[in-house]
């Protein structure tokens, strides 16, 4: 074309794009990954509680931890990655044409998507599953009792298929109000525009936090989907695949064995447990098949702390946290009735 | 007799009817019934818009606050703007680190002492100042933004840049206060007005080529922290991409016009091509296609900067909706003026440039402003991709914990940010084509 004399293009690309195109040859993801020095964690459009900003534009939420962790493992330092912010049309795509190292932004773990997409899922990091919200007034309290409501739902997604295959199942002739936008759907929920909403039960929990009067709506108690959201690899490097698992696992795993941020130091200089022992690198050799260095359980502890720190901070009731409680739900860990279960580390 | 008066009759007054504020509305406002009906509606209309929006945003609404929730706890109907003035800085500058935003600031500062000779009637040589700006301002301000290490080439385009940026203050100065160029002003202060021209020139060459070695010696001794493009965002990506997108769209569709009329088919056949498809297809499509389908084409791990892509794929897109506007302006040219041109000895460029572009362009002003306009609104969709543009950041507030569903305050911000900068770029379309005045012509 004849954009070659278009001096300002030049200048751009000149400019911007002093890291501009990089040719990198056939080498394994960590390779490529310990070359180029950050992570490049993909994450979508804010959503809050997983992947969100804050005002000074810094990223926070459960999936950022997981991808910090990742980050911490084979840098030692959290904070080397670069987080992109990819569109949900194009995740799939941006994690196996190789623009993506790892993808960690509340994707449903489904067989079509593993088998098909050329993508490998990890273990989830968050139990979801789609309910509904009502407000407390109407006097519903079931599923059930909402025979012929009009029911606000995002459109697109699984979400609205799953509200139509409950509605036929139980023939409760349910409307559907589509909505692109959550906060324009829960603003008409809010003005009497539809008699509930339906949504991953966290994400109904964290916007009705959201709602002039939180106490006036209740979530109630039916889950008509299973959504394991969990991060994911590009097929056909297992190794890489092995050591984002680890990294998933290394969270859960200090949490049954009472690691944390705040004691990691003190457990790996003085804990008697050769599982903690293990786990942290002062013995055996954990860390061979990873290729990385012995303290890399070690350095997600230490930058992010364990999964119930994690869920705490920002899904519980932290200060940056959704306020969802944790006992009894399938997030607990298994010893507490739930399905976070990591296999054992040795 | 006759009845003659020998004096003129002195005027009267208006009748009141005609002077006073109530004649003025009985005529305009209150003539008819129906007109008495539709006014006292339109006036209430306009009052219930105005005082809710006034208590909404002004007496309710609360300025302060840490959360979403104290602002609930202030006002449950009044708009919450503590948002909003707590992300500020991601609106206006995105991720950018926040100790570094001088540079960003500098920039624009630069970029407006830069064209401001354009606006001062006094200052000469306005063109080159203009092509001094497109030429040379991206380097300097590309570095500044994005810092590291200069090569040799940065180091050497940012010399010519604040070469070119001194030379043209100092040109503006010299116009401002002895309404001459630089040029006039240095060769007649040094006492060589009477020189050759010849010698004249070697004069400036020699003290330009000076000042570029001050300027390359001075520029080696500092850098600037590199700061990674994916930390660009807020209003200030919005404005590289739709600047970069506006300077070389209007070259770029100049170039396809002349080609889409030439008399080679090769090129017309090319042009007409290129901008047939880039037209037909959604420019969301276009960027979706530069982000994602792209690197699929790539030999394996060949990584293009997201950010060049999205740039690359507004300017083509740009570059093809003005070569439409350029190619209307060129056959509102009557024939003539090319066969006048042509005898009195012009060849192609010459009839172009000095003959056909100039009444063209002139004539196209009010559409090609049009398309910048649309051009900037345009580059919101690049937050579809996951750029954090000015709109990208307003819609991440609502999703924010401490702000979490705050969206309507953001996107009004947004819409009044928008209105004031298309504003004043209408306006100074207007104002170009009263100062051109091509709307009396014809």
């Amino acid at each position: 074309m004849k954009f070659h004399c278009n001096l300002a293009l030049v200048a751009a690309l000149a400019a911007i794009g002093a890291s501009g195109a990089t040719t990198v040859a056939a080498e394994t993801t960590l390779e490529i990954v310990k070359a180029r020095g950050h992570l490049r964690c993909q994450v979508g459009s804010p959503s809050p509680g997983f992947y969100n900003m804050d005002s000074k534009g810094d990223w926070y939420g459960l999936d950022v931890s997981v991808c910090q962790a990742v980050a911490a493992a084979i840098f030692g330092d959290k904070n080397a990655i670069e987080f992109q912010s990819v569109s949900s049309q194009a995740r799939f795509t941006a994690l196996a044409n190789g623009d993506s190292d790892m993808l960690s932004r509340t994707a449903t773990m489904t067989m079509s998507r593993e088998t098909q997409l050329g993508i490998d899922f990890l273990p989830p990091v968050f139990y979801d599953g789609q309910g509904f919200m009502v407000r407390k007034d109407s006097g519903i309290t079931t599923a059930l009792d909402l025979k012929g409501a009009s029911v606000c739902v995002k459109t697109g997604s699984t979400t609205e298929l799953n509200l139509t295959d409950f509605s036929r199942e139980h023939d409760l002739n349910l409307t559907p109000v589509t909505f692109e936008d959550y906060n324009v759907r829960d603003d008409t929920y809010q003005n009497g525009g539809c008699d509930a909403v339906s949504n991953d039960k966290s994400s109904l929990a964290g916007n009705s936090a959201s709602f002039a009067t939180p106490s006036d709506h209740i979530i109630l108690p039916e889950t008509i989907s299973k959504e394991p959201l969990a991060p994911a690899v590009r097929q056909g490097d297992s190794q890489w695949h092995d050591l984002v698992q680890w990294s998933v696992y290394a969270l859960i795993n200090a949490e049954e064995l009472g690691i944390t941020q705040a004691n990691v130091d003190d457990m790996r200089a003085n804990s008697k447990d050769p599982n903690v022992l293990r786990m942290l690198g002062v013995e055996g050799n954990l860390h061979e098949g990873i290729g990385l260095n012995k303290d890399w359980a070690y350095n997600i502890i230490k930058a992010v702390g364990n999964y119930g720190e994690i869920y705490e901070k920002y899904i519980g009731g932290g200060e940056q946290g959704l306020g969802i409680d944790r006992d009894d739900t399938l997030n607990a860990l298994w010893s507490n009735g739930g399905l976070m279960y990591s296999p054992p580390m040795r | 007799m006759a009845i003659v008066k020998a004096t003129k009759t002195p005027e009267r007054p208006a009748p009141i009817s005609e002077t006073s504020i109530l004649g003025w509305l009985q005529k305009n406002l209150f003539s008819s019934v129906f007109n008495s009906v539709l006014t006292l509606l339109t006036t209430y209309i306009i009052y219930l818009t105005i005082s809710g929006v006034y208590v909404w945003g002004f007496v309710d609404a609360t300025f302060v606050a840490e959360t979403r929730r104290e602002c609930y706890d202030n006002s449950l109907t009044g708009a919450c703007w503590a948002g909003v003035i707590d992300w500020l800085d991601n609106i206006f500058y995105g991720r950018y680190p926040r100790e570094e935003l001088w540079r960003i600031n500098f920039g624009g500062i630069l970029l407006a002492f830069w064209m401001a000779p354009l606006w001062i009637t006094r200052a000469k040589g306005k063109v080159l100042v203009g092509a001094s700006v497109v030429a040379f301002y991206p380097f300097l301000a590309g570095y500044l933004f994005s810092g590291g290490d200069k090569g040799l080439f940065m180091q050497v385009m940012v010399s010519a840049a604040i070469v070119a940026f001194v030379i043209n203050m100092a040109n503006a100065i010299a116009g401002l206060l002895k309404q001459q160029s630089i040029a006039q002003f240095v060769i007649s202060s040094l006492g060589q007005t009477n020189a050759a021209d010849k010698s004249q020139r070697n004069l400036l060459i020699a003290l330009v080529v000076v000042g570029f070695g001050v300027a390359y010696l001075w520029q080696s001794s500092w850098t600037v922290e590199f700061v990674s493009w994916t930390k660009w965002g807020g209003l200030f990506l919005t404005l590289v991409i739709s600047g970069i997108g506006i300077a070389s769209a209007l070259p770029g569709g100049i170039i396809l016009a002349l080609g889409r009329r030439s008399k080679l088919p090769v090129l017309r056949v090319l042009s007409t091509g290129f901008i047939e498809i880039f037209r037909s297809v959604p420019l969301i499509t276009v960027l979706f296609m530069a982000t994602t389908m792209f690197p699929l084409f790539m030999p394996e791990g060949f990584v293009l900067n997201k950010l060049v892509q999205v740039i690359i794929a507004v300017v083509l897109f740009n570059a093809c909706y003005m070569a439409e506007t350029v190619r209307a302006g060129l056959q509102a040219i009557p024939k003539g003026q090319a066969e006048g041109a042509h005898t009195i000895g012009l060849g192609y460029w010459g009839t172009m440039g000095l003959i056909i572009m100039p009444q063209a362009l002139k004539h196209m002003i009010p559409n090609i402003v049009g398309s910048f306009i649309g051009l900037l609104k345009d580059t919101t969709l690049v937050s579809i991709i996951g750029l954090f543009d000015i709109l990208g950041m307003l819609r991440s507030i609502s999703k924010d914990i401490p702000w979490l569903g705050l969206h309507k305050e953001p996107l009004i911000f947004g819409a009044i940010l928008f209105f004031i900068i298309c504003f004043a770029m209408s306006k100074y379309s207007r104002h170009l084509e009263v100062k051109l005045s091509a709307g009396d012509r014809h």
